[in-house]
Parts: structure tokens; sequence; C-alpha cells
């Protein structure tokens, strides 16, 4: 604990219990702000009273909005550049490929081994991406639904975390198919009781994890892109 | 061989193991004195959280039907901080669509690890809804909360089992060891989300004594909390 960022009984600057509870002015507020982004310590002051105070939320009593608001918001949405399909989005496989050499090789292996697959059962693909931005990974399922090969197209710095990948059926909670290289395209076996929950709509994320991956079985760092498994 | 190598091949991360347990209590070990800890909460147990951290990692890839659930789950609780602060269901109503989208934009910056997705919300809500009231631009509007009318009669399961944590119950201990009136404020505070001045204005007492009184309130707060 700091006791620079938590003790100061007299006019000293704001703590982050007192920017939490909400009693700054406007201008108290900008000017802690400024000093939040700049110092990780306060953040986590924050990120402390932010979670303990929420608590007091409980004792307002859930109101429900008028049904407008979430039609409003799905308007301010569709105003957004709309996310194209995957595979007719030539301009991805050129964004993937300018990546790095090594990128650009395996995003062509991906699609010669897509291009290998029969044609009886449909493959199953997922682009992985980070909300409006571009694709960092593809996704894709074996034939015999028991396995699956992804290819890195963009990656994030990782700053001494790893990548853990992660399967989401609908209605389910998160499930680690384990971690996956930055760099270079990694087939996985996919554990039988996992195989059936690998359906269309299922989501696979990539999440940054300590190194050793999330130590607690559910993503605890941020998502940095996830995607829908389709029908290829 | 290292553990992201070996793993690599054998696929092992969803059993524990040797390495993973290390893996693990490094992570507590770094965790734990990389910051203040805040609430605990036993991951397994509570479906309701996973619920709300897999819409988040699925709005995080553009997931529209993530977000219309989560919507589901969470708007009226949001809702209802907003319009406690805001006092004004218009206000309201537009930081309520103004949270959303900033989660449809934000929810990869969303780290389990480091917050409940309930509270990342609540937080989100709060400084939205905050800084509306601070703006000043608040239209004069004067339509009435008809709160018995507009209460909702499915709180959202999730909801209700997220506040079942013995956090909270932890948090009412600590403010219960505080002077009631102390204690008054800093719930004062948090819900309606007024400055000193009003605080003081309205509690009728100095502004340097509602200041001396939030200030240790938190210190007590955090040495009951730590405990």
């Amino acid at each position: 604990m700091s006791d620079e960022h938590t003790t100061g009984s007299g006019d000293g600057a704001p703590v982050a219990g007192e920017y939490v509870l909400g009693v700054l002015s406007a201008a108290e507020r900008r000017a802690f702000e400024a000093r939040l982004a700049q110092d990780p310590t306060l953040r986590a002051e924050v990120e402390y009273w932010e979670q303990w105070l929420g608590g007091l939320a409980s004792e307002v009593k859930p109101i429900d909005p008028p049904p407008h608001v979430w039609t409003d918001i799905e308007s301010a949405l569709a105003a957004q550049p709309a996310k194209t399909g995957l595979w007719q989005n030539l301009l991805f496989w050129r964004r993937a490929a300018i990546g790095s050499a090594a990128v650009a090789a395996a995003s062509l292996a991906a699609l010669a081994y897509l291009a290998r697959l029969p044609t009886a059962n449909e493959p199953l693909v997922a682009k992985l991406e980070a909300s409006g931005g571009p694709a960092r990974f593809v996704a894709a399922i074996d034939s015999g639904g028991r396995g699956l090969t992804i290819v890195p197209a963009s990656l994030p710095d990782l700053d001494r975390r790893v990548l853990e990948l992660w399967l989401i059926a609908p209605g389910d909670h998160p499930r680690s198919l384990g971690l996956i290289e930055p760099g270079r395209p990694i087939h996985i076996s996919l554990p039988a009781d996992l195989i059936p929950r690998v359906a269309p709509d299922a989501t696979l994320a990539v999440s940054l994890e300590p190194l050793g991956g999330s130590p607690t079985g559910l993503p605890t760092g941020p998502v940095i892109a996830s995607g829908k498994l389709t029908n290829l | 061989m290292s553990v992201i190598e070996y793993c690599a091949v054998r696929g092992c991360f969803r059993q524990p193991s040797i390495e993973r347990m290390t893996a693990l209590r490094e992570y507590v070990k770094v965790h734990a004195m990389s910051g203040p800890a805040g609430p605990t909460v036993t991951i397994e147990q509570d479906a309701a959280r996973k619920q709300l951290v897999a819409a988040l990692a699925r709005i995080a890839g553009g997931d529209r039907g993530a977000l219309q659930i989560l919507y589901r789950d969470t708007s009226a609780k949001l809702f209802a901080v907003c319009l406690r602060i805001l006092h004004d269901k218009g206000e309201a109503e537009d930081v309520l669509q103004d949270v959303f989208i900033t989660v449809w934009q934000r929810a990869g910056t969303f780290e389990p690890a480091r917050a409940s997705p309930i509270t990342w919300l609540v937080a989100i809500a709060r400084n939205r809804a905050i800084d509306r009231l601070r703006s000043g631009a608040m239209a004069a509007r004067t339509q009435t909360i008809d709160e018995a009318a507009a209460i909702s009669d499915n709180a959202p399961s999730a909801l209700a089992q997220i506040e079942g944590w013995q956090e909270h119950r932890r948090l009412m201990d600590c403010l219960g060891e505080l002077e009631p009136r102390h204690a008054d404020a800093v719930r004062s505070a948090f819900l309606d989300g007024i400055t000193y001045d009003e605080l003081a204005r309205r509690m009728n007492i100095p502004l340097g004594t509602v200041k001396s009184w939030i200030r240790r309130s938190l210190l007590r707060l955090r040495e009951c909390l730590e405990r």
C-alpha cells in the first residue's frame, strides 16, 4: 500500500477513494484522471475502491430502462463500420500477410491447408479480431472436428505474458484450449469433452495471461481477440 | 524446454501439473505484491460471473448478440445507478446508452483478474453519470421518477447471485464500525455521486468537517477490509 495515495487528512491531492466515491468537482476529477493515466499504483488504488465500494450499488433496486434505450444502442452500433464476412475479404489476407514473412508464410500455409480439406464436412473457421481492429488470428477446425489450427495474423506487444486460447460455447463459460505461440501457426488436439462444444456460434477467444497460462481456469487478462466459428 | 514449449506440445493446461502449480504460485505471489488486494472471489462457484466474463469476451470480438445478453442482465441495475445520481430519466437513458456503447468499444480492456464484471460496469456507469452531473449541461427536466411503477419485476438472477458475495457483507460490516453519520456520508457520496460541497450542504455541516469525515472513513474502511 502506498501511503502517498491513502493518507492525506489535510488538503493534499485527492486520494483514489475520494475519486471513486465521487466527491470531487469536475476540475478535480480531470486533474485526478490525468495523474491516473501516468501512475499504475494509483490505478490499482482506484480498482481497489471500485471493487469494494461497488458493493454499495446493491442498495439500488434495479429499474428497467424503457425499450427504446436498447433500440437506440442498436442504431448507434449499426452506424459504425460493419465487419465484413471472413472469406470474401481479400484485404484481410493481404493485411495478414504484411505482418511478417513468417506470418505471411503461415497464412499461406493455412490457406493451402484449408484448400486440402475434404468437402464432405463443412469446415468450421473463425476470424478472431479485436473490436474494430484488424484481425489477429485465424482458426480452422479439422474436418474430423478433433483438432484446430490457429494462425496469428498480427500480434500486440506481449509484455512478458502468454497467449491462451479459449472456447466459449453459447451459454457456457470459457474453456481453455491451451496456450498458443506468437509468430507461428499451431495445431491443437481438442480434448474429447470439448469436441461436442465446437460448433457454429461457439466463440474462440485469445487472452493475455501470466506466464504458464491462466491460474484460475478462466481468462484473467484482457481478451485481445475473439470471433465466432462459422461454416466456411 | 520451457513451460510454454512443453505445453504447446502436450496441451497440458487443462490439468493441474507441477509446472502449472508453480506458475500459479508465482502468479499469486507477483499479484499479491503488485497492488492492494480487492475482494477475493471464488470464481468456480460463481456461474453468473462466468457468464458475464464470457459475454464480455465475445463482445470484445464484435458479437452483438453477446452485448444484448449483457444488456438484458445488467441494464436495470446500471439504469437505477445512473437514475439515482442524475434524478432525471432522460439523462439516465442517455448515459445508459453511452455506457453500453463504451462497453462495446472497450470490452477488450476488461481484465477479469483485476475486476469483477459487474463492478467494472458499475464503475463505468457511475463515472459517466457523475461526469454528466458535473457538466452542468443537465436540462431542467421535471419528469418525476415513479419508482414503484418502474422497479424491475424480473431482477436478473445473475445480479442477484453476484450481490450475494461475502465481500458485500464484509463492506457492510466495516461500514458498521464507522460512526453512523460518517458511514451515512460515505454511502450517500457513493450512491448520489455528489461533491463535498453538496454533501456538506445536505448534512448541514462545514465543508472541512465532511472532508475529514470522508478521508478518515476511507482509511478506517481500508484497515478493516484488510484485517
